[in-house]
C-alpha cells in the first residue's frame, strides 16, 4: 500500500485532465469572479461579475484617470503633553474628504476647521469642535483653502493619532 | 460495499461542509484584520497568534499542499519528518523576509506555491518515475517550496506597515500561530485521510484526487499570475 507509478497513459490523462479542469474553472469563473473578465459570458450568466465589479468601487482600487481623488491614506501624529498641534490639508472648493481618526486611548479636545485662501484676518471656520478618542466622518470644502484638525493635548503624556484620509485634497503638513 | 459506499459520500459530505465553512482566503487578510494590523502599536502577542493560526488554517493554497505531501505517508514517523520539513522551511523564510524586509511580489510568490501544489499532485502520480526514470528527493522538495511558502507568509504580513516596535516579538507570534494553525488543519486531514484509507476507494480515487489536486494548483497559479499582470 505505498505510492504507486501509474502508467503513461493514465499519467498523460492526468495531466490533461487536470489542466482542461483548471482552464475551464479559471476562464469560466475565476477570471470573472476575482477580476472582472468575462471571456466567456458564462460568469455574467451566473452572477458571479458582482464579486469583482463590486471590488473595484472600493477605495483602495480607484481607477488611475481620477488623479485628484488620493486612495487612503494614513497618517500617525502625536501630540506632546499640555500642547495642541494643527494639521493640514489644501483642499478646493467642493473638493471632498472621508476621514478617521483615533488616539491610542486618551480623548482631546478637537477643532476641524478650514481657512480661506490667502486670509489674513485669522478667520476660520469650524465644522467641529468636540472632546473625543475617535471620529469618522467626511466634508466638503465649503471653500478654496487649508482645512483640517486642531487637537489639544490637555493631559501630562504625549497622544499618539491615527488619522486616515481619503479623498480630494494636498497634504500640507503639520503647523506650528 | 454498500456500507463502504455510504461511508465514502457521509465523508465527501463532510469534507465538502469543512471547506465551505472555512472561508477560505488564499490571498490576504480580512477587513478587521486589516484594520488591526494598520492601527497595531507595540507587542501584542495573542492577536498575531490568531492571526497566524487563522492564515494557515483558511489559507487554502497551504493546505492543499500538505495534503499533497501526507498523501502518501502512511507511518506516523513520516507525516512528522515531512511536516517539520515543511516548518523549518517556511519558518526560515517568514522571519528573514520581515526581518530582513525582502520585498517579494506577492502574487509571484503565491503563484509558485500553486506550483508547489502541481509539484506535489504530479509527483504523487510518479510522474516523475514515469518520465525521468527517478523520483527528486521528496524531503527535500517539500523543504524548498516550504521556503517559498514562508516567503508567501511574510509578504501577507509586510502589505502592512507593521511598526518596528515590538515587531520580533508579534513576528514569533504570528509564527507559532502559523504552526498551531497547522496542527489543528493537518489533525483534521489526518483524521479524514486515515480513516479514508482503510476504504478500498483510497485506492481506486488516489489517482483522481491527485490530478484533483494539480488541477487546484493549476487553478491557483492562473489565479495570482493575472493578479500580477492586472495590478
Amino acid at each position: 500500500m505505498t505510492q504507486h507509478v501509474v502508467s503513461s497513459k493514465t499519467l498523460v490523462k492526468s495531466c490533461l485532465a487536470a489542466t482542461v479542469i483548471a482552464a475551464l474553472v479559471f476562464i469560466g469563473i475565476i477570471l470573472p469572479a476575482e477580476y472582472n473578465i468575462d471571456p466567456t459570458g458564462l460568469g455574467g450568466k451566473l452572477g458571479l461579475i458582482v464579486l469583482s465589479s463590486t471590488t473595484e468601487q472600493t477605495p483602495s482600487r480607484q481607477p488611475k484617470d481620477q488623479p485628484s481623488a488620493q486612495a487612503q491614506q494614513v497618517i500617525e501624529v502625536s501630540v506632546p503633553a499640555g500642547k495642541g498641534i494643527e494639521y493640514k490639508f489644501h483642499m478646493s472648493q467642493y473638493e471632498k474628504m472621508n476621514y478617521e481618526w483615533l488616539t491610542d486611548g486618551e480623548p482631546l479636545y478637537f477643532d476641524l476647521h478650514g481657512e480661506p485662501k490667502g486670509d489674513t484676518t485669522g478667520y476660520f471656520e469650524s465644522y467641529a469642535i468636540a472632546t473625543l478618542k475617535e471620529m469618522k466622518g467626511s466634508f466638503t470644502a465649503p471653500f478654496t483653502g487649508s482645512h483640517g484638525w486642531y487637537w489639544k493635548n490637555t493631559s501630562d503624556q504625549p497622544v499618539a493619532i491615527q488619522l486616515m484620509v481619503e479623498g480630494q485634497y494636498e497634504v500640507i503638513g503639520l503647523k506650528p | 460495499m454498500q456500507v463502504n459506499l455510504l461511508r465514502f459520500i457521509l465523508l465527501l459530505l463532510v469534507l465538502t461542509l469543512a471547506v465551505v465553512s472555512l472561508d477560505a482566503s488564499a490571498h490576504g487578510v480580512d477587513d478587521n484584520t486589516r484594520l488591526f494590523l494598520e492601527q497595531n502599536t507595540g507587542v501584542q502577542f495573542a492577536p498575531f497568534l490568531y492571526i497566524g493560526a487563522k492564515h494557515m488554517v483558511t489559507g487554502y493554497d497551504h493546505l492543499l499542499f500538505l495534503l499533497g505531501v501526507i498523501f502518501f505517508l502512511y507511518r506516523r514517523r513520516d507525516v512528522l519528518l515531512y511536516v517539520s520539513m515543511f516548518t523549518i522551511g517556511h519558518s526560515i523564510t517568514l522571519l528573514w523576509g520581515v526581518l530582513a524586509d525582502i520585498q517579494v511580489n506577492a502574487y509571484l510568490i503565491d503563484a509558485i506555491i500553486g506550483f508547489s501544489v502541481v509539484y506535489k499532485g504530479f509527483d504523487n502520480l510518479g510522474g516523475f518515475k514515469r518520465i525521468f526514470g527517478r523520483q527528486p528527493s521528496t524531503k527535500l522538495a517539500v523543504l524548498i517550496f516550504g521556503l517559498f511558502h514562508g516567503f508567501g507568509l511574510a509578504t501577507k504580513l509586510q502589505e502592512f506597515a507593521i511598526p518596528e516596535d515590538g515587531l520580533v516579538s508579534n513576528l514569533i507570534a504570528f509564527n507559532i500561530g502559523v504552526e498551531l494553525g497547522q496542527f489543528m488543519a493537518l489533525a483534521f486531514i489526518l483524521l479524514v485521510i486515515n480513516f479514508w484509507r482503510k476504504l478500498p476507494s483510497f485506492q481506486r480515487f488516489s489517482t483522481l484526487s491527485n490530478t484533483l489536486i494539480m488541477s487546484a494548483g493549476l487553478m491557483l497559479i492562473g489565479l495570482q499570475l493575472t493578479g500580477y499582470y492586472i495590478y
